[in-house]
């Protein structure tokens, strides 16, 4: 039977403000199993991207528990979910966030460098170069285009071999021909890696290329489909 | 049941062991290399400024303790404001001491070969002065010329003044000596002393023959002792203090001078440390400020530092790193221009130092700069940089996710050093905690107020925003109240050097104006004094000939105070309880009589001085106000004056408020007619002189015909202020100059830190049409404006400081000069406008296409 990565049971998110409370999230339950995955849809303000924040270990719960790889986050500081994050977890962003100070392969190698791992750069020069940027290593974000910077987002994201990769809309900023690389490019490193996907999108044809879709609205899920996955 | 971790067991690295930081620090850093290297330009200047005073004060205290013995010339000086009394000469001969003497007096000198005339102090030599230390002269073998019959020697300045050269002859009295040479360097004169009352040396058997000394002739008699030890002079000054006291003579010993000397310059020292501090805690200001922006644009690199697994701490780091880094580096250059211009300043202080000073490098203020260079880049730097620690990692997810208020130890530690900084650091430097506290309560008065003025224009702005005038104007001073624009900051590190000028100004000019007193219409500005009863009427004819106004002709009688309400003065002198100060007691007054209040009087309470004819206790005097509070004495109190051994009980009539600058002679007694008329007395007549050569022509006269009465031409003490406050105004300007240099350099920071909201603004503004002519324009205008609101920060503090200052302390009348404020508001902003253009120009001159291209 396949290892739960993460399991998430009745997540609520509140947000107080004066005398009035935002529902965000309400009393959400799912887990994800190591190397499926799935997507959460949904309209926007509907919660997808706050349930992300939250399975991901980067906010916590007003209620509610979330546990990752069998470590419990809400329970844990945010220095000890940091630690959890780098040793489990890779991020696509929509907005890339890389370090627009570093080289795309000084981005490539940080989360390696943040567990104290020395010898590092063959390995990040070899992700570099699966995804085609062998030539753009030593290229600041500013000198890449938007499907280059989403690629080395990616390398970073899968350089610590991540039990569980989390991507908030990794194609919302880039052009089609671009993002289908992109997401093709993500799907295979994904299989390869056998890392577990949580991937949320306003892209229907996007979440399709995932197992799982958990349709959301007003903070809760009010659907769950479980599809036939073609790459 | 499945089992969950809720704490990670991790080993936490500290900073000195986590290679990574470094790494990351360097990384993000070699892009924003020079952009934190003008963070810490500030502190550069601060530091700078610290160590140049710091080291230019130890060295001088080396260079006191290396020259001591030529502060006086000897071991033990003995003086006297007249003769020796024989019971003090026997005391002080029984030591069986070598000593020479001295005998000084103020005259008039008569230059003969321009025929000009001058108040000197005539200091006539005997023995063999100095015993430590030489009288160095041009030619070199002119000082023993003086004792070899009828020649002087005169200070630089006069020589200089009046074109003196050798084998010139000046006349003193009666006599005409011949010039031997110029003194360059003696123990014990100079410096600022020969500014205000230059001197001419001859042999003392020669004073006798000029003249001179007559009844109520001012002279001072000084003795010069040369012991063994420094101990011997110390337990002989201790041995010789009662006799001494007694006659209101004094002494001082090569110690007590140091000390004397030493804390003249501490006092001075103090002054300008607060000056380099101000600069030092502005630049942090500064500092810390830039700072704050810094993080606070790195707050999405966190972000993502955070979300792939950095702790807060690990975050922190990596930017402190950085700018502690740059601190040290910023405290070594500091330090070393700090060396640089302390070099320089002697040439800033020539003249003003009795002594030839060496100025050494201090290690010691090296060392110390460094130490608070360190101190202050961490302390200045951390408070800002604790934020990054609680950056959320759902900022990359929401960029405006705000978690709230979060409570931060390490936060309310840092500002706790913050605030026992200055105080810790002034309790060193004085070894004194109390000095230490009030120098941090001083320190945040004046930032206090210099911020509350600078609030207050901001807020007046912006309420009378001038919403008719023209776009750029109104764009450009709408410019000031972009967010992150440090607007404030900057116009109180600006105006503080501003401030310091002005103040300056403010101080120099009110006091140029008491003396300018004389600048008044009908107001005495010549002094005639020494004036024999024989020579009164000659003297009044001579001035009535040369078509001069005779404001007053006075008398003028020496006594002293033998009893003070019932009690013999040397009980008083014993009596350690009492408050009333021995130079009070003991000093020689002098005093006149009439029955009228001067103009430059006014009774405060009581009446005028009067006789109350065939009454007992029937001499009713007036007392001037300072020194009723002096010898504690209300009216009715009982007195008896000594005039030249005559007892003359009196009681205080009333306490009359006195002018002093005003048409002087002014007198702390004055007695009613029908008392002192036949008492041995000098007269005193005071003139006005407006033009040059009439004074030239009255004053050579006056020499040649009455050779003992001097002339004091206020107008040359005029010049002679002017002189002092010139070589005082430039040490202080100098260090003014720092403030403003630290205020420029945090105007240069602010300018990078909003250049990328400035060039998106200019985009905009090109995008509709604006021409880059125009964007010049609004920049220069918004600095304009930044320095015109700085400068007037400090302009008004400082008015308002001045008026304070003048009226409390130096008890003179309030005067500016419009002039010379317009002239530093006008200097300060055109500074403000060019730092602020030159840092601007890549933001107006970069292309819209390439800006758009960087910005996505």
């Amino acid at each position: 039977m396949p290892e739960t990565v993460l399991q998430a049971e009745n997540l609520s998110k509140i947000y107080k403000s004066g005398n009035k409370e935002l529902v965000v999230l309400d009393e959400v339950s799912f887990s994800a199993e190591q190397g499926t995955s799935l997507s959460i849809i949904g309209p926007s303000g509907s919660g997808k991207t706050t349930l992300l924040g939250l399975c991901a270990g980067l906010d916590v719960p007003s209620s509610g528990t979330i546990s990752l790889m069998g470590f419990k986050l809400n329970k844990m500081s945010e220095d000890d979910r940091a630690y959890v994050r780098n040793q489990f977890v890779g991020f696509v962003f929509q907005n890339f966030q890389l370090l627009s100070t570093l080289t795309a392969l000084e981005n490539v190698m940080i989360p390696m460098e943040l567990r104290g791992e020395k010898n590092v750069e063959p390995k990040a020069t070899e992700l570099l170069d699966r995804v085609g940027l062998a030539d753009r290593m030593h290229h600041y974000p500013s000198q890449l285009s938007g499907g280059e910077q989403q690629r080395v987002a990616m390398a970073r994201a899968f350089i610590n071999s991540p039990k569980i990769l989390f991507a908030d809309e990794p194609t919302g900023n880039l052009d089609e021909e671009t993002a289908d690389h992109v997401t093709n490019l993500l799907f295979s490193l994904n299989q390869e890696e056998k890392t577990t996907l949580v991937l949320v999108t306003h892209n229907l044809e996007l979440a399709k290329k995932t197992e799982r879709v958990l349709q959301m609205k007003g903070g809760k899920i009010i659907e769950e489909k479980y599809l036939k996955v073609v790459i | 049941m499945i089992e969950y971790v809720i704490k990670v067991k991790r080993k936490i690295k500290p900073i000195y062991s986590d290679p990574w930081v470094w790494k990351m620090a360097w990384r993000d850093a070699r892009h924003n290399f020079s952009r934190l290297f003008l963070f810490v330009g500030s502190l550069i200047t601060g530091i700078a400024a610290v160590v140049a005073i710091a080291s230019l004060n130890y060295s001088l205290q080396a260079d006191l303790d290396r020259n001591a013995k030529e502060l006086l010339g000897a071991d033990i000086v003995v003086g006297a404001n007249r003769q020796f009394e024989p019971e003090v000469l026997a005391v002080l001969d029984s030591s069986k001491l070598e000593y020479a003497s001295d005998a000084e007096m103020a005259s008039m000198v008569m230059f003969m070969h321009n025929k000009q005339s001058r108040l000197v102090r005539v200091m006539g030599i005997d023995g063999p002065y100095p015993f430590y230390g030489e009288v160095e002269t041009l030619p070199p073998n002119a000082y023993p010329e003086i004792f070899k019959g009828r020649n002087a020697i005169l200070d630089e300045t006069l020589a200089s003044q009046y074109e003196v050269s050798s084998d010139d002859s000046i006349k003193i009295g009666n006599i005409y000596f011949k010039v031997a040479g110029v003194v360059q360097k003696i123990p014990g004169g100079g410096g600022v002393l020969s500014t205000f009352t230059p001197s001419v040396y001859i042999g003392m058997n020669e004073l006798d023959s000029t003249g001179l000394i007559q009844f109520g002739s001012r002279i001072s008699y000084k003795r010069f002792y040369k012991t063994e030890t420094d101990a011997a002079a110390e337990e002989i000054g201790e041995k010789w203090r009662p006799t001494l006291r007694r006659y209101g003579h004094w002494y001082d010993t090569v110690q007590e001078r140091k000390e004397e000397l030493g804390n003249g310059f501490q006092s001075v020292y103090r002054f300008f440390t607060l000056l380099a501090f101000m600069a030092l805690i502005l630049g942090c200001i500064g500092v810390a400020s830039s700072v704050h922006i810094y993080a606070r644009e790195k707050r999405d690199e966190v972000a993502v530092l955070r979300c792939i697994g950095s702790s807060g701490w690990q975050a922190f780091n990596i930017f402190f790193i950085q700018v502690f880094v740059l601190g040290v580096l910023g405290s070594i250059i500091g330090a070393a221009l700090g060396m640089g211009i302390q070099q320089l300043v002697p040439v800033l202080f020539s003249g003003s130092i009795p002594i030839e000073l060496q100025f050494d490098l201090s290690w010691r203020a090296v060392y110390e700069g460094l130490f608070l260079g360190i101190v202050v880049s961490i302390l200045f730097t951390a408070l800002p940089l604790v934020a990054v620690r609680f950056v959320p990692p759902l900022t990359v997810l929401r960029a405006d996710f705000n978690p709230g208020r979060i409570f931060s130890k390490t936060k309310w530690v840092v500002i706790g050093f913050i605030i026992l900084f200055p105080i810790l650091a002034a309790w060193y430097q004085t070894q004194s905690l109390i000095y230490g506290l009030t120098f941090s309560m001083g320190l945040a008065v004046a930032l206090g107020c210099l911020s509350l003025v600078a609030l207050a224009l901001l807020v007046l702005v912006r309420k009378y925003f001038p919403k008719k005038s023209g776009f750029i104007f109104r764009h450009a001073l709408s410019n000031l109240f972009r967010p992150n624009n440090q607007t404030q900051v900057l116009m109180v590190s600006i105006g503080l050097g501003a401030f310091i000028i002005a103040t300056l100004n403010v101080i120099q000019y009110s006091l140029l104006d008491q003396v300018e007193f004389t600048g008044n219409e009908n107001q005495s500005n010549t002094i005639l004094f020494d004036i024999q009863p024989t020579q009164k009427d000659g003297v009044v004819d001579l001035i009535k000939t040369h078509n001069l106004p005779v404001n007053q002709v006075v008398p003028i009688i020496t006594c002293r105070i033998s009893e003070l309400k019932g009690r013999p003065i040397d009980v008083y002198q014993k009596d350690t309880t009492d408050n009333i100060p021995n130079w009070a007691l003991t000093r020689e007054y002098r005093v006149t009589y009439r029955d009228s209040l001067h103009i430059s009087e006014e009774m405060l309470e009581g009446e005028l001085q009067h006789l109350k004819k065939g009454q007992r206790d029937s001499v009713w005097v007036s007392i001037s106000e300072g020194m009723q509070e002096s010898l504690d004495v209300k009216i009715g109190d009982s007195l008896v004056f000594d005039v030249q051994g005559v007892p003359i009980p009196a009681k205080i009539s009333g306490v009359r408020k006195v002018e002093w600058p005003k048409d002087p002679p002014n007198f702390i007694f004055v007695f009613p007619t029908g008392v002192l008329e036949y008492a041995p007395q000098i007269w005193v007549a005071a003139t006005r002189v407006d033009d040059q050569q009439d004074a030239n022509r009255f004053t050579q006269e006056l020499v040649t015909e009455f050779p003992n009465v001097s002339l004091i031409d206020l107008r040359l003490i005029l010049s002679t202020v002017n002189e002092l406050f010139g070589k005082i105004a430039m040490v202080v300007r100098f260090l003014a100059f720092f403030s403003i240099i630290t205020g420029l350099v945090v105007l240069a920071a602010a300018v990078m830190n909003s250049k990328f909201v400035r060039i998106k603004e200019n985009i905009l503004l090109r995008t509709i049409g604006a021409r880059t002519k125009q964007l010049t324009r609004i920049t220069l205008i918004e600095y304009s404006y930044l320095g015109l609101f700085s400068a007037l920060t400090g302009i008004i503090l400082s008015l308002i400081s001045g008026w304070f200052l003048a009226h409390f302390f130096f008890q003179v009348n309030f005067s500016i000069n419009v002039v010379d404020m317009a002239s530093i508001g006008i200097v300060v902003m055109a500074l403000t406008v060019i730092i602020g253009w030159f840092n601007s120009r890549e933001v107006i001159n970069t292309p819209p296409l390439q800006v758009l291209r960087k910005e996505n």
